[in-house]
């Protein structure tokens, strides 16, 4: 789906967060987080449709949503990362077990369910992981027998556990991933069906306002009518269909909690004084704290924007894109909590603070749909086909893209980018020549790399645009600055960390410390602390001490 | 009865920024919003509607961006929305918004009640509400924070210093609104916020409205800006802690110092 | 100018509601004299709008002959007992503010009052620095009424034209100075807390965005210039008793129609023997962190040792410690005493605007993070449970 205009965009993500001010408060939060508890009410108040129905997103209008697109999506879940990640996971929870019914249902399946989601306001789980498949799920082991009556297959009866559930003690319905005789099936499961049941809340070290639990299935039987799309054996493409866009919505949850730690760091950095002056004017704090983490949020916003763009666009799958996207704003966004800590020193490491909750909380964004490192392996996977395909051109294409754009406009950081880029395309290309990726170590640093070269080159395409997407809160000069910083850190690590990555698997490197341009990229490292003083200067401006 | 409630968009005054070198605001990142007290006399005409099943129709000025807040009060329940917007009212004071704003509501036709914030908080001034009043020849009442329409009474509680005064008018009449304490803002549902994009919306431009140029924008106000500065800033507070009898001794020595207490 | 068109039908309305007397019925047609101020009575009361004004373009306006420095002279509210109304401070310290400007254009300070009975009003006025005092006496101004006033001050300025004019930024003056200067098409600046003469232009200073900047405007295309100032901003001057002011009786004709719209009922709320806030030298302010109504007694009585009076933040009257009435701040009073001692308020923007102006804050507060420590001379980080009963101790020895 498109995603709305921009005004009806925002009005929802004014209602929502104000309805947060009201309903929500960090005191509240605190306790239901020291409680473990869930809280069903609220979240039964954000579904209602006359209140919020935040749940409608995922629902197309002809079914009595309101058909948001990736970007609408995005925010939002950026806006509920930003309250509380544990109410965002009960939320996504629903988007993701209603997906499964978007992909693959028929007519007459989403006319029932996607309109009883929309009007009874019902919370949805998504029942894909067990004990022993993860996000590898070839080793299901729940299964859907035939109930065969009349010659005719009546319905299923479907045996298995499911593991770590988000809503799972708390979902009316469940969609749930089974062996059918024909192949992985997604199974529509209501709560109160008989053989049915919900086990504990787990105990979470973070997102502890959601609800998670393993499920039981002993023998449930379900109508044949509840197999979604009518056919075995589409449950695994149906679930893969959607990884794009899943993705954009946990890489959301990385960037918007990760960056209101940081906004939390940097109202507190104008208060707290030390030595004289407030931390917020203080290089040692800013530049080693705030800066560099804000800065590569930004760079995280922008890739989640370029992917959610393209998704609304049209086009399919992008399933490293989403990867780049959530492994970037989920790891840089850990990271930037686990400095928000230390930027606010003893406070930062007690509960009156949110930020020793949000780190909690954080670390289940590098964990939950694709671990960091599964994503590590599929950016490699995506991009070292194309690099193949191209005979090495993939990123010297791109990288002589960004020169163009440096030629319009040389204040965005391009051409730090297209160094990197080319740094990049040195290092795959010495992998390929001495058969590097035989080692599984070269393979998941590549992802890395490769995370932080892209999205270099969209924050830089980004920064240099005429007109900015209406999530930049900076003005051009601020977030110029930015992609700058990005990107020469983005072309430092690609050269320095590839070299290192090929000089620690092969006798002799030939030579790749010219090929990655070191010097240049060493060269290109001029301004930087004039620039990383600009952003402190523009980050205070924009989060003033409340 | 058909109302018409004029609503602003504004900067959120408690997130805008200046710097403090050159003076000028920081407008970047600064979130617009409805003001406040517009987002009052929406609802106060809401709940009009709701008891009287009168007309609701939002006239808001702005560029075109503004539209937002139109929309937020067609979510809400307004049934009808204009935007003035034409680069011909840049620039407009006080006079020349009100000219324009009656020029609009005029142009809408027979209107009983007119619903306004007492003021925007990007300007504090309280002075368009009752321009408009003025120039379609209404009477006003403002400083209201609550409305009760009794056939073809209108009947307000205002302020008024030290005090209150309920007043009684006949339509037509411009009423402008403070918040009552008990006031909770209520903001629409998603599919609240999808339908507005079905109700009636229309931007009109200072032709639309049949306005004299003479009287729009720079040119036609009467007031213009000299100068935009910060607030000269406090010198920093001389801190102390201490509780009790320390905190105690430490205010009574500071009285003393000031001459608030003899020795 | 204004016109009359063929719409006109000759029902008369308009005749008797003129204050100058300025039409006349000729041959069904209402027909305009030269009394006419184009104050815009006749266009409100005509039923088929046939008059219409057109107001001659800012460039082609003649300036010269405006003189004198005008203030809005307001009186207080009663409540429904009959007594004579006093003249607001607010008043005075235009006349403080007014003297400096009339002496540096070289006119004359003209105070402006309109009363239903004059109780000595003039000598007060003169004592406190009016040159001249404009006197209209007449039943109907009984009480404040928007069209009523409006009318009668649009027919006085518009007969001697004034350079400036300025009104207290009460709600009484933030209802009346809009609805003139929108009549006369003339600039106003709204609560205003400095004003300068520069370059013969009356430099207006203002604070918007919720005190985040300062403004300053003229107005030099139109006269006259009217301001309204914020309360408790300007000094007014030692009163010199015995010092006249010229009374320039003036009339108005007035009728009841004008009256559009009606007080009901009036309520005055005569707390702690009519001491108010906006005027008191000491004020006692209690927030959120004095936890209880019980608590915040506490601070009644501290004030009360120091003869000043009680002021409260907004989360505190939310909670329900202190009426409305005691409340400081953007949605509250303005304030600016000479002593403003704080206990438990963090100092929410809205709060701060209302305080800032004091000569000096004293903030007890227990976060030393409390933005209030921003503006207060005197900061104590500590509990204010603890100290106030102690000050108290101490107060009564």
């Amino acid at each position: 789906m498109a995603s709305m205009d921009a005004i009806s965009r925002n009005l929802m993500l004014d209602s929502l967060r104000e309805y947060a001010k009201r309903r929500i408060p960090f005191d509240l939060i605190r306790e239901l987080d020291e409680k473990n508890e869930f809280p069903a009410d609220i979240l039964r108040e954000m579904y209602d449709r006359d209140t919020l129905g935040v749940h409608l997103l995922m629902i197309p209008e002809e079914y009595g949503g309101v058909s948001g697109g990736t970007f609408d999506i995005y925010r939002i879940c950026e806006a509920l990362a930003r309250i509380d990640l544990g109410i965002a996971t009960g939320v996504f929870a629903t988007f993701l077990g209603t997906d499964p019914l978007n992909q693959g249902g028929t007519e007459e399946q989403k006319e029932k369910w996607l309109r009883r989601i929309a009007s009874e306001n019902l919370l949805v789980a998504y029942g894909a992981t067990e004990p022993d498949a993860g996000s590898d799920l070839v080793n299901l082991r729940t299964r859907a027998e035939h109930v065969v009556k009349n010659g005719k297959i009546a319905g299923y009866r479907i045996t298995g556990n499911k593991q770590w559930i988000s809503n799972g003690g708390v979902a009316d319905i469940h969609t749930i991933l089974a062996l059918a005789p024909g192949g992985p099936s997604w199974f529509l499961v209501e709560k109160t069906m008989e053989g049915f049941s919900a086990n504990k809340h787990e105990d979470k070290h973070g997102i502890r306002l959601s609800n998670t639990a393993g499920l039981s299935l002993d023998n449930v039987y379900v109508p044949a009518e509840n197999l979604i799309g009518m056919e075995e054996g589409k449950g695994l493409l149906q679930a893969q269909a959607v990884f794009g866009y899943t993705r954009v919505m946990v890489a959301a949850f990385g960037l918007g909690a990760g960056a209101e730690a940081m906004e939390i760091a940097i109202r507190y950095s104008q208060q707290r004084i030390q030595g004289g002056g407030p931390l917020s004017e203080k290089q040692g704090y800013t530049h080693k704290l705030i800066v560099p983490n804000y800065v590569r949020l930004e760079g995280a916003r922008s890739y989640i924007e370029y992917t959610a763009l393209r998704l609304d666009s049209g086009e399919h799958g992008l399933q490293t894109e989403g990867a780049i996207a959530k492994y970037g704003a989920s790891e840089w966004g850990n990271k930037a909590a686990d400095d928000a800590i230390q930027a606010l020193g003893g406070y930062g490491y007690t509960k009156d603070f949110p930020v020793e909750k949000i780190k909690r909380d954080i670390k289940i964004t590098c964990i939950y749909e694709g671990t960091s490192e599964v994503l590590e392996m599929t950016i490699y996977r995506g991009r070292w086909q194309e690099h193949l395909k191209s005979r090495g051109r993939y990123y010297l294409d791109m990288a002589d893209r960004l020169d163009e754009v440096h030629a319009k406009e040389p204040k965005a950081g391009a051409h730090a980018a297209a160094l990197a880029l080319r740094a990049l395309a040195a290092v795959l290309e010495e992998c390929r020549v001495h058969k590097l990726t035989r080692h599984q170590h070269v393979t998941f640093k590549l992802g890395k790399l490769i995370c932080a070269a892209e999205t270099a080159a969209i924050f830089s395409t980004a920064a240099a645009a005429q007109k900015y997407s209406e999530t930049v809160r900076f003005d051009r000069e601020g977030w110029q600055a930015m992609a700058r910083i990005f990107a020469r850190e983005a072309a430092l690590n690609t050269a320095m960390e590839g070299l290192a990555l090929v000089l620690g698997a092969v006798e002799s490197d030939g030579s790749l410390a010219d090929a990655v341009n070191i010097e240049a990229i060493q060269t290109e490292q001029r301004g930087m602390m004039a620039d990383m003083d600009l952003v402190a200067l523009k980050l205070k401006q924009a989060f003033k001490a409340k | 009865m058909n109302i018409v409630v004029c609503v602003k968009q504004v900067p959120d005054s408690t997130e805008v920024k200046i710097n403090p070198e050159t003076g000028h605001l920081i407008r970047a990142g600064v979130p617009s919003i409805i003001n406040p007290y517009d987002h009052f006399a929406l609802q106060t005409a809401l709940e009009l509607k709701k008891k009287h099943d009168f007309k609701v129709t939002l006239v808001s000025m702005g560029p075109p961006q503004a539209k937002s807040v139109v929309q937020l009060g067609l979510a809400l329940g307004a049934d009808e929305g204009i935007l003035l917007s034409d680069m011909a009212f840049a620039g407009s004071d006080t006079w020349s918004t009100s000219y324009a704003l009656a020029r609009a509501i005029k142009k809408l036709g027979k209107i009983d009640l007119i619903l306004a914030g007492m003021q925007a908080i990007d300007g504090d001034t309280a002075q368009t509400g009752p321009g408009v009043a003025q120039q379609l020849g209404m009477p006003q009442v403002t400083f209201c924070e609550h409305v009760d329409v009794d056939g073809r009474r209108i009947i307000a509680r205002k302020l008024i210093d030290g005090g209150y005064e309920i007043v009684e008018a006949r339509p037509p009449v411009l009423l402008t609104m403070i918040m009552h304490k008990d006031y909770v803002p209520r903001y629409p549902s998603f599919l609240a916020v999808n339908a507005s994009l079905k109700k009636p919306f229309h931007v009109w431009s200072a032709a639309d409205i049949g306005a004299e140029p003479q009287f729009l924008g720079l040119k036609g106000s009467p007031t213009q800006v000299d100068k935009i500065y910060p607030p000269p800033q406090r010198e920093k507070a001389a801190m102390f802690s201490g509780s009790g009898q320390e905190g105690m001794a430490k205010i009574l020595q500071i009285m003393k110092a000031e001459h608030f207490i003899e020795e | 100018m204004i016109e009359v068109s063929k719409k006109c039908i000759g029902c008369n309305k308009c005749v008797p509601v003129c204050p100058f007397a300025a039409i006349n019925m000729v041959d069904k047609k209402a027909v305009m004299n030269e009394a006419c101020t184009l104050c815009g009575v006749c266009v409100q009361v005509c039923p088929v709008q046939a008059i219409t004004i057109t107001r001659e373009e800012a460039s082609a306006r003649d300036l010269s002959g405006y003189k004198g420095v005008w203030v809005y002279v307001e009186l207080n509210e009663t409540g429904d007992q009959p007594q004579a109304k006093k003249i607001k401070q607010v008043t005075f310290e235009l006349l403080g503010a007014g003297r400096k400007l009339a002496d540096e254009l070289g006119e004359d300070l003209c105070a402006v009052l309109l009363a239903d009975k004059n109780h000595n009003y003039d000598k007060e006025l003169g004592a406190y620095g009016a040159d001249k005092v404009y006197m209209v006496e007449h039943d109907e101004l009984f009480e404040y009424n928007t069209d009523i006033f409006s009318t009668v001050i649009v027919s006085l300025v518009t007969r001697h034209k004034p350079s400036v004019m300025l009104y207290g930024a009460t709600i009484q003056g933030r209802d009346l100075a809009p609805r003139v200067a929108s009549t006369l098409y003339v600039g106003l600046t709204a609560d205003c807390t400095a004003l300068a003469i520069k370059d013969g232009l009356l430099l207006q200073s203002r604070p918007a965005f919720g005190g985040n900047i300062m403004a300053d405007i003229l107005a030099p295309k139109s006269r006259p210039q009217m301001s309204t100032v914020r309360p408790n901003v300007m000094k007014m001057n030692e009163p010199v008793h015995g010092r006249a002011a010229l009374v320039v009786r003036e009339s108005a004709k007035l009728d009841k129609s004008l009256r559009r719209v009606k007080v009901l009922e009036r309520r005055i709320s005569h707390d702690g023997g009519g001491v108010r806030i906006d005027n008191a030298n000491i004020i006692v302010s209690g927030g959120r962190g004095m936890k209880s109504r019980e608590k915040f007694r506490q601070l009644e009585e501290l004030s009360k040792l120091l003869g000043g009076v009680v002021g409260a933040s907004r989360a505190a009257v939310d909670l329900g410690f202190k009426e409305k009435a005691h409340q400081v701040g953007q949605s509250g009073t303005t304030v600016s005493p000479k002593l403003y001692l704080s206990f438990g308020i963090s100092g929410a923007v809205q709060h701060i605007v209302g305080m800032k102006a004091s000569d000096v804050i004293i903030a007890v507060n227990k976060d030393a993070g409390a933005p209030i420590f921003n503006v207060a001379k005197y900061g104590i980080v500590g509990d204010a449970h603890e100290i106030v009963p102690k000050l108290i101790e101490a107060l009564k020895k």
